[in-house]
């Protein structure tokens, strides 16, 4: 029970002094890390946030059209606006238009309604021939977009500096001119479709990776070396081509006149003019990705499966239990761990998966990822593009948030 | 002598180094269609002005422009682009406007440049190289062809006289205009009835359905193809009785021997731009400039159809063209009937709209896709 300090022997209490020691330490520790730090920071988190930042910044817009805003927020949506709002406009436009700044609108606007880009190019030519007074009459007949009420509620609709809006239309869900949220017209619905197509694809390319690995990982790690070696190379080999190679050659096995087809016929299984369709829809995304993922889940289960002692089955049988039993019981949840690491690697490799259905999945094989290429490279709208990714990113931890939940991640293996 | 190697090595790594940097970079889409380019007119500018000219392979789009641009460091200088982006570019300010006349070299007979070309334009940024055609072609071999033989794009759309599968293309692009000419509108002038039937309320709907009809057809169905040399490839295994495509590819597959039958009623004339990068690495040089003059002059332009059936651009190149047949570069082949512009193939057809596509391209294309999506 001394309250006294103990002190070091140069007179500073020893917590004190340890706690500068340990400092020390941590800092040279932090500083051996931060290359690597600086690295994902710079080249990782920066470049993704930035991406994700895009899909609700809408800012560029409401700061070239601050006055059309001001005077549209009083306005109901109903009819036409009035005299001031076009004016507003007017104020707005024609200083781009001068400038040569208005371009960047046309495409905004154009996602916004169809028809926006052309409209806003013919009056940004006739713009600057415009007399004062009566803008109304003068934007309404320089192009029809302007005596049309949608597409004031379009513009209306872009006016916050920050939108959620791309995320509905990723869920077909879009706003209505009271900022009410509405489904999207029947014949434009297409997310909700491909979402769930995505997520069963990768579902049950897991569940098709898993049947066709559990045997194969099991003969891995019980077969004499000189044989499970051999059959290490067989599985690592395709794993070391190239993807683009591979699906190649999927479509060459796969096509209708191709050897698959061939066999089929020659067996007497179809008439040669009733070939079944092999690729180019759904069938050939399932084929070609779970033969490409496959050594994703032979790998971590193979590394469990090899720490399983063969002592342990033994004894299970020498307890009485049926191979089976014994299987069921002993043998299958030591590999869960690994199931769980080849599963979840799988799944969310699946997921996003791009170049294997651009090329066998056809119109009904094609996911998530292809539009997002799509609006990346060809219609330029990167907004949407990082709205769909932000929803692809923040499913992937969902799953993996669940996957913590019900299995525990620190029950998972890789090797 | 080991020591002579070496520094010959590292003078030839230097020279590579310093000429790349020097080189003026032109951005196209790879495969026999960059070939033609670069044998055509890229080398020979780069002789005849002294300026190495770099090709560069992508696969269409203006993201890896903007990107570079955003991150300010451009390394392109000029583009092989659509038409549609050469308007969206320049709207976005990312390629320079010409002054067309004073940029571009004019005929050989002192014709104008604006005067020489077939058409104008689409935006103040974009210079023409090649017209080439969307149209479809089948396998003469397949036996659905013994008896009869298609000869309009109503054909094409005919699962009971000829059944069996089509490949089209993944976009909406060039299937709506065919399905709007098959189901009887007559082109017009250069495509117009096409394009206002489509524009009018309900038109691009009722042109998707016709397309779903024929995917979903029993005796007819879809395989979509995305790049160029697919659809003479189906045609050629016989995944597809007839497939649209670009003629180029389907008369290059024929030089080398495969059976098939080029149908040009109803074909969709369209068009490839070059356009100049704003600030790219030889912009404010004045390099990227001449060697684009040199490239589109009316020589450069006829040089490029010597090996692929694009026709250039400029009047005067088909004329150079039709005076030195045979010009393919087998030195038998004469060219000039197999342009899309020859007047055999010019009875009926479209002009790809630029101004349509790029007003209603997110629109038709979501449509497009949901029809997709529920394709049997």
């Amino acid at each position: 029970m001394s309250t006294e300090q103990i002190l070091s022997s140069d007179g500073i209490p020893l917590e004190i002094s340890l706690k500068k020691a340990e400092r020390k330490n941590k800092i040279k520790a932090m500083l051996l890390v931060a290359p690597l730090f600086l690295f994902i920071l710079i080249t990782y988190l920066m470049p993704i946030g930035d991406m994700l930042f895009r899909s609700i910044d809408d800012r560029m817009i409401t700061s070239k059209l601050p006055n059309t805003f001001a005077a549209l927020a009083k306005w109901d949506g109903k009819e036409l606006p009035d005299e001031a709002t076009y004016e507003a406009f007017y104020k707005d436009f024609y200083p781009l238009a001068i400038a040569k700044e208005s371009g960047k609108l046309y495409q905004r606007l154009n996602y916004e309604k169809s028809g926006f880009s052309s409209g806003l190019k013919k009056t940004n030519r006739k713009i600057k021939k415009f007399e004062k007074g009566n803008y109304k009459e003068q934007f309404m007949a320089t192009h029809k977009i302007w005596n049309n009420v949608e597409y004031w509620v379009a513009l209306k609709n872009t006016a916050p500096k920050w939108s959620y809006a791309k995320y509905l239309k990723g869920v077909d869900l879009k706003l209505d001119p009271d900022r009410n949220i509405v489904q999207m017209p029947e014949n434009r619905k297409i997310y909700k479709t491909l979402w769930l197509r995505t997520l069963k694809v990768a579902f049950f390319v897991t569940i098709f990776c898993f049947i066709l690995s559990y045997p194969i990982a099991h003969l891995l790690a019980t077969l004499p070396m000189k044989y499970s070696n051999l059959l290490m190379i067989c599985v690592l080999l395709p794993f070391w081509t190239s993807l683009l190679v591979r699906t190649s050659s999927w479509m060459v096995l796969l096509q209708q006149q191709g050897p698959i087809n061939d066999l089929i016929v020659m067996l007497g299984l179809t008439a040669d003019n009733a070939r079944p369709e092999l690729m180019y829809n759904v069938v050939g995304t399932f084929v070609a990705m779970t033969q490409i993922l496959l050594p994703f889940m032979v790998l971590p289960l193979y590394s469990v499966m090899k720490t399983i002692s063969p002592s342990l089955m033994r004894a299970g049988k020498s307890l009485g239990g049926t191979p089976f039993v014994a299987f069921r019981k002993i043998y299958f949840p030591l590999t869960v761990p690994g199931i769980g690491a080849g599963s979840l690697l799988v799944f969310i490799l699946a997921v996003g998966y791009y170049i294997t259905p651009a090329l066998v999945g056809g119109a009904s094989g094609s996911l998530i990822s292809n539009t997002i290429a799509y609006h990346m490279k060809s219609s330029l709208d990167w907004a949407f593009a990082s709205a769909l990714g932000a929803m692809l990113l923040t499913g992937v931890l969902v799953i993996y948030w669940l996957y913590n939940k019900l299995v525990g991640i620190d029950n998972i293996k890789l090797g | 002598m080991k020591k002579l190697s070496k520094l010959l090595l590292a003078l030839s790594f230097v020279l590579s180094v310093t000429t790349s940097a020097f080189a003026v970079t032109v951005v196209s889409w790879g495969g026999a269609y960059t070939e033609s380019q670069r044998l055509g007119y890229g080398d020979p500018t780069a002789k005849k002005l002294g300026i190495p000219v770099n090709w560069v392979d992508y696969t269409g789009g203006l993201s890896e422009i903007k990107a570079q641009k955003e991150a300010g460091k451009i390394t392109w200088d000029i583009i092989d682009v659509y038409a549609k982006d050469t308007i969206i570019g320049c709207d976005e300010g990312i390629f320079v406007e010409f002054d067309f006349d004073k940029d571009f070299a004019p005929a050989p007979d002192g014709t104008k440049a604006s005067d020489d070309f077939f058409t104008s334009m689409p935006s103040k940024c974009a210079v023409g190289n090649i017209l080439y055609s969307w149209n479809f072609a089948y396998n003469h071999d397949n036996e659905v062809f013994a008896k009869k033989q298609p000869k309009t794009m109503k054909d094409f759309f005919n699962t009971k006289k000829f059944p069996g599968k089509r490949s089209i293309y993944k976009g909406a692009m060039s299937n709506i205009e065919f399905a709007m000419a098959a189901m009887g509108t007559k082109a017009g002038k250069g495509g117009s009835k096409i394009y206002d039937k489509l524009a009018k309320d309900g038109g691009v709907d009722k042109a998707i359905a016709k397309i779903k009809a024929l995917c979903d057809d029993p005796r007819g169905g879809c395989v979509f193809w995305e790049a160029g040399a697919q659809p003479p490839e189906f045609l050629a295994n016989g995944e597809v009785i007839m497939a649209t495509g670009w003629n180029g590819r389907f008369f290059n597959a024929q030089m080398e021997g495969t059976p098939i039958t080029q149908v040009w009623d109803t074909q969709i004339l369209d068009y490839e731009y070059f356009a100049m990068v704003k600030g790219g690495p030889n912009d404010a040089n004045g390099k990227a400039m001449k060697v684009l003059r040199e490239m589109t002059s009316t020589e450069g332009l006829a040089g490029s159809a010597k090996y692929i059936a694009y026709a250039p651009w400029r009047k005067s190149s088909i004329a150079i063209m039709e005076a030195g047949e045979p010009w393919f570069k087998d030195g038998k082949t004469v060219m000039v009937p197999h342009m899309p512009t020859a007047p055999a193939n010019t009875k009926s057809y479209a002009l790809m709209n630029p101004e349509f596509w790029a007003d209603n391209q997110d629109e038709i294309g979501e449509k497009w896709e949901a029809m997709k999506a529920t394709v049997k």
